[in-house]
């Protein structure tokens, strides 16, 4: 296990620049997924650590070494790839041993290694099928195998769970996060699924448009985004946006103005955004809740139940769309007028630059 | 309309269908068509094998006879007392396998090369290779003798086998597969430690061993049946393959057309066998190796 450290490092295809000076250390045991849309560049970025991509510019540190000029088999890392690219003309335990034997590693020691892993996997019964026989979760766990006999310093998955059925994509998340609490190594997971993001991640580095947006826990990146990006990001359903203006109340706090509806926050004024203009408040669902007494009054378009709490899509007297929450058992319909309390302590500001300014 | 037209009309199309059923005209037409060619592709090779086992005097009787009276072996007992077709056999042999070995090997690292590594030139020397499939064998003999001739491989098996090694056609084909190989395979290679012919020899050409059956098949039924250039290359009668060998029966006892005809017949006796014998694994391999399934 070691750590992995990224300085300044970029990279272009020509005159397209992918990745603008990424800065990053994952500290060894770490679960790191890179989440963002497609083509924000965190593929990319797996593979230059991996070695599959050259490094224009930068230094990539994994333990005490540099490595962005060593082949990708001398980085000490093991690759799991989205498709798992299992050799489809050998077995799984020939799958597993392949990459041993290229080193000359001992036939025992192969042995002992791929049983070893296979145990861990619980797929001793499938070492001598060949991948054409095996499902997609078997597949990802003989990828996840012949990762494993390598005993890296860290592995990379590269949207592995991308091509299962949501059911087993769903188990397979589990097991993912079981597992790398057994062998706790390093481990940075690729993904443009924030569910799976939050549901594995120690910490998630949200990635848009060649850059970092923010690197944080799960609940930091869900309940302190750094930018309108990652709010609109993270989080299912989206954050509701609404254009406002910020005023100060007599403790010094922000009251946001919308509609002409004023929703008194926790913020202080200190702490706002010291242009009031152009400012645009952010507010999650779960804080937006159906209420007798709500300050935003609009009337409901859609109800989307979902067992335990029921989604209720608003329209706001001036035409703005905004989704709030009810209890499971709502008895709302569409067309019903509504009021929707908003959770003051739960409210983000954004400049016009899309910077966050966060409720205490 | 009644129901008793209505019931009419549609026994009428019934039996229509039926009829159609029965008597199908246009699949009936194609199959007497594609029986009189395959009857043309069989004929000379059913003629060629009949005559081989007739007598010479039974040969050139008037009359057409599509059958010897008599089974005779006098002609391939002849060549193979009196011809050196065991040397001959050897000869093809040899040369068959090592030419089929060498275009395989040659053509699936250069396949590879410009089909997976990045280098300068590449490109370029792609479309060379494809120049190259344009120029005939013929075009380019006299400077294969020539060349031969200053290395002194002329009667030897290097001098016949060298020439024939170059077959772009190979490398092209090769190298469409390699293109459809996901890159991932190559990129699992590297992480796995697995160097360029590795990778080529344990996983590429495994993935697509089906083009690999079929070319080496290809491969070695052309050499085997080879001509111009052996019968250049080989004057000597110690280094003569199969088919440059028969022309010898030919000069050595006239037209003697039974003797020739077995001589032929022993020359295409071992391709014709691994064809039929492979046949089926052909046309499986090339449509099995057409989709590389991960």
């Amino acid at each position: 296990m070691a750590d992995i450290v990224l300085k300044d490092v970029s990279k272009s295809y020509g005159q397209v620049e992918v990745l603008d000076r990424v800065n990053m250390h994952i500290k060894s045991g770490e679960f790191i997924v890179f989440l963002g849309p497609s083509g924000c560049g965190k593929s990319t970025l797996l593979r230059m650590i991996a070695g599959l991509e050259a490094v224009n510019d930068g230094e990539i540190h994994i333990g005490e070494r540099r490595v962005d000029q060593l082949p990708p088999n001398q980085r000490g890392v093991a690759m799991v790839f989205q498709n798992y690219a299992l050799y489809p003309h050998m077995t799984v335990r020939q799958n597993m041993s392949f990459g041993l034997e290229n080193i000359g590693t001992d036939k025992a020691e192969v042995s002992r290694r791929v049983e070893a892993a296979a145990g861990t996997l619980e797929i001793e019964q499938l070492l001598d099928r060949r991948p054409a026989q095996l499902s997609g979760g078997q597949r990802q766990r003989v990828a996840i195998g012949r990762a494993i006999v390598r005993e890296p310093q860290a592995f990379l998955l590269d949207e592995p769970l991308s091509n299962l059925d949501a059911g087993l994509r769903v188990r397979t998340r589990v097991e993912l996060a079981q597992l790398h609490q057994r062998i706790a190594t390093t481990m940075i997971f690729v993904t443009h699924d924030q569910t799976e993001a939050m549901t594995l991640a120690s910490r998630i580095v949200v990635m848009n448009n060649r850059k970092i947006e923010q690197i944080g826990t799960p609940m930091e990146v869900y309940s302190r985004p750094a930018s309108r990006f990652v709010a609109a990001f993270v989080g299912s359903p989206s954050m509701n946006f609404l254009p406002v203006q910020a005023l100060e109340d007599a403790a010094g706090r922000v009251i946001v103005k919308a509609g002409g509806v004023s929703i008194p926050t926790t913020l202080a004024m200190s702490a706002a955004p010291k242009s009031s203009g152009d400012l645009t408040l952010g507010v999650r669902p779960e804080a937006l809740r159906v209420a007798e007494d709500g300050e935003v009054n609009g009337r409901v378009s859609l109800v989307e139940r979902l067992g335990d709490r029921t989604l209720v899509h608003v329209t706001l007297p001036d035409g703005t769309e905004v989704v709030g929450e009810d209890i499971g058992k709502s008895t709302l319909e569409a067309g019903r007028d509504v009021s929707l309390k908003v959770e003051g302590s739960e409210i983000h500001l954004f400049d016009a630059d899309g910077v966050a300014y966060h409720a205490d | 309309m009644s129901a008793e037209t209505l019931s009419g009309a549609a026994r009428a199309h019934a039996e229509r269908l039926r009829g159609d059923r029965l008597v199908d005209w246009g699949g009936m037409i194609l199959t007497i068509i594609t029986f009189g060619f395959a009857l043309m592709a069989v004929f000379p090779l059913y003629w060629a094998v009949v005559t081989s086992f007739k007598s010479e005097t039974a040969v050139i009787a008037s009359g057409i006879s599509l059958w010897p009276e008599s089974f005779n072996t006098e002609a391939y007992e002849h060549i193979w007392n009196n011809t050196n077709i065991g040397q001959w056999y050897i000869n093809s042999l040899v040369t068959s396998v090592v030419i089929t070995a060498g275009v395989i090997i040659s053509s699936a690292g250069c396949a590879y090369a410009l089909s997976q590594l990045d280098f300068p030139g590449r490109r370029l020397i792609y479309v060379l290779i494809l120049a190259c499939f344009m120029v005939p064998m013929q075009a380019l003999i006299i400077n294969h003798f020539v060349l031969m001739a200053q290395f002194r491989l002329l009667n030897t098996w290097a001098g016949i086998i060298l020439p024939q090694l170059i077959v772009p056609v190979t490398i092209i084909v090769y190298k469409q597969f390699f293109d459809n190989v996901p890159r991932e395979f190559r990129e699992a290679a590297q992480m796995d430690s697995a160097g360029h012919f590795r990778t080529l020899f344990r996983i590429y050409m495994p993935m697509n061993w089906g083009v690999t059956a079929a070319l080496s098949i290809i491969t070695f039924i052309g050499a085997w049946n080879s001509f111009l250039w052996p019968f250049l290359a080989a004057t000597g009668e110690a280094t003569m393959t199969v088919p440059v060998g028969i022309t010898q029966v030919k000069d050595a006892y006239g037209i003697v057309y039974a003797k020739l005809m077995a001589s032929a017949v022993m020359a295409g006796l071992p391709v014709a066998l691994l064809f039929l014998i492979f046949q089926r694994r052909v046309t499986q391999a090339v449509m099995l190796s057409a989709g590389v399934k991960g």
